[in-house]
């Protein structure tokens, strides 16, 4: 990642030569993963509140989808709108995460597709850094075999 | 027998209100809820406001005591709740228990709302940073309300092979309903036709399956029983009321979070789910015995998997109750006989009081065009932003 590229919110992601990871926490006690980190364990079974901060899995499945063909609020900020997809999808590690679905022509979207995390450029902000999201890209199986053979 | 009745409702129309205020909205609310009533102000011991963060309460979310300060000021109690828009909800638990503890006689429950245009927009307050979830969705995806009921939708046309004339036929039920509420917003039939060639909002739901925002107000006077036994108008008993919170692994993905867990064995939406079984437990009634559900149609969505979670009909039997008519104004379950939000437009604090209302006019017989035949037990069911859920159960 070059090093003008930071994330839309500061803890967010860690974009690093092994690609964008989502940073959420860890119960040490029970193993609840949250998304965005939180300072509290949620889990009503459990009584501790000692959390480490983890990166989450970078794949998973796309639980469901939309197309959003209005531009949102100005709190969006994003360079050449136009209609974009959003998915929800389970990672790998348990937890439902939405976020832009990026580089997939709208009539490829499938519920059940293999999904990866990555990192999508929305804006230059005013002091000159590329401001990152995480988005999710359709894992092309052939490409994953092939990375699994490397 | 809860000892709490319903003794008058009133409502506004609702619509964009460009001259009127929020306080006279909520005042010719409360004044068509006394009318009804055949109450005045000074019978009126309590006040109950569901608060809102968009206009009026004079910046604080005061709207009771705004209201009290601009129509009758006599020392009576005035309680503002927050509940997003499930407010009417808490706000009339709030008057329930305030009347059944025997500390109030008759209380005004009011909702009133002019909202802001377009997308609801983050509210003020949250921090700009990764602990907001309000402010993270919005800088991460742009990720607005509807678009989390699209997904809810597409999922479950993947799930049960919902089409999209089944989400039209939705929307085709409210504004047939909503053709005999003067109260409504759009009272025009449509057809699957005209559904479906609306804008494309956000996949598949298009502009008329998903609910405006309105300016609205609706009122109830809530009295004990008492006072209902001598009072000259007939009341409605309030069988039963529940509010609940957010169970933890809800597989919702719930506005506005962007991350959560799903665990099994929590039902989805369980806010409403825990409100609804904990009203009907209170009022001792079976899903069968409902005759008319009242239930926030914040999109088309929304009208086939409710009924489904609240469990009056089987998972993926909703498109068939659509279909067949089984959820008409004359069916087995009349299903929004007002119209609904898809007809009002969300007014948020306002929609859960406004449910109610026309629970009592149904149960009174005077729902005139849209009346359910032989209406004797009515359930209201509401979701609010940050997992509020609330659920009434009224017995004729």
């Amino acid at each position: 990642m070059k090093t003008d590229q930071v994330p839309v919110v500061p803890g967010l992601l860690t974009l690093d030569s092994s690609g964008a990871h989502l940073v959420g926490a860890r119960c040490k006690t029970c193993l609840e993963l949250y998304f965005p980190a939180t300072q509290t364990c949620r889990n009503p079974i459990c009584v501790s509140n000692d959390l480490e901060s983890t990166r989450l899995a970078s794949s998973g499945t796309l639980y469901s989808y939309t197309i959003q063909y209005y531009q949102p609020p100005a709190l969006f900020k994003i360079d050449n709108w136009e209609p974009y997809a959003i998915g929800l999808v389970d990672l790998d590690d348990g937890v439902r995460v939405s976020g832009v679905l990026s580089d997939i022509a709208f009539d490829d979207i499938r519920i059940g597709d293999r999904v990866t995390l990555g990192a999508l450029p929305l804006y230059i902000d005013d002091s000159g850094l590329q401001r990152m999201t995480h988005a999710f890209f359709k894992l092309d199986l052939a490409a994953s075999d092939g990375a699994a053979a490397q | 027998m809860s000892g709490v009745h319903i003794l008058g409702a009133g409502a506004i129309p609702w619509g964009k209100q460009p001259v009127i205020t929020q306080l006279q909205m909520a005042l010719e609310a409360i004044n068509a809820a006394l009318r009804d009533a055949e109450l005045n102000w000074k019978d009126v011991d309590g006040v109950v406001a569901a608060s809102s963060r968009f206009e009026g309460g004079m910046g604080w979310g005061l709207h009771a005591n705004e209201i009290v300060q601009a129509a009758s000021e006599r020392g009576v109690p005035c309680i503002n709740v927050g509940g997003a828009c499930a407010a009417g909800a808490i706000a009339f638990q709030t008057a329930f228990s305030m009347i059944a503890s025997g500390q109030s006689e008759t209380v005004v429950v009011i909702g009133a709302e002019r909202m802001p245009k377009g997308f609801i927009p983050r509210p003020p307050g949250g921090a700009d940073d990764i602990t907001d979830n309000d402010f993270l969705r919005w800088v991460t995806m742009g990720l607005t309300n509807p678009a989390y009921w699209a997904m809810e939708a597409q999922r479950r046309i993947y799930d049960y092979k919902t089409t999209h004339e089944s989400l039209a036929e939705a929307v085709m039920l409210m504004r047939r309903n909503a053709v005999y509420n003067p109260n409504a917003r759009f009272r025009k039939s449509v057809t699957a036709a005209e559904v479906l060639a609306s804008p494309m909002v956000t996949d598949p739901l298009h502009l008329l399956q998903i609910c405006p925002v309105s300016d609205g107000a609706a009122a109830l006077i809530l009295c004990s029983e008492k006072f209902a036994a001598r009072a000259a108008r007939k009341s409605v008993e309030v069988a039963g009321v529940g509010i609940a919170s957010g169970t933890y692994g809800d597989p919702a993905h719930r506005i506005p979070t962007v991350g959560g867990s799903v665990k099994s064995g929590v039902p989805h939406t369980s806010e409403v789910m825990s409100a609804a079984e904990k009203a009907m437990a209170m009022a001792g009634v079976e899903h069968d015995d409902v005759d008319v559900l009242e239930m926030a149609d914040n999109t088309a969505w929304h009208l086939l998997a409710w009924p489904e979670m609240l469990g009056f009909v089987e998972p993926g039997q909703g498109d068939w109750m659509l279909q067949n008519h089984k959820y008409d104004v004359d069916g087995e379950l009349a299903l929004n006989p007002s119209g609904g939000f898809l007809s009002f437009g969300e007014a948020t604090t306002a929609q859960a009081v406004l449910q109610i209302c026309e629970l009592v006019w149904q149960l009174r017989g005077e729902a005139v065009g849209r009346q359910v035949p032989n209406a004797r037990v009515g359930m209201s069911a509401v979701l609010g932003l940050g997992a509020n859920g609330g659920s009434v159960v009224l017995k004729r």
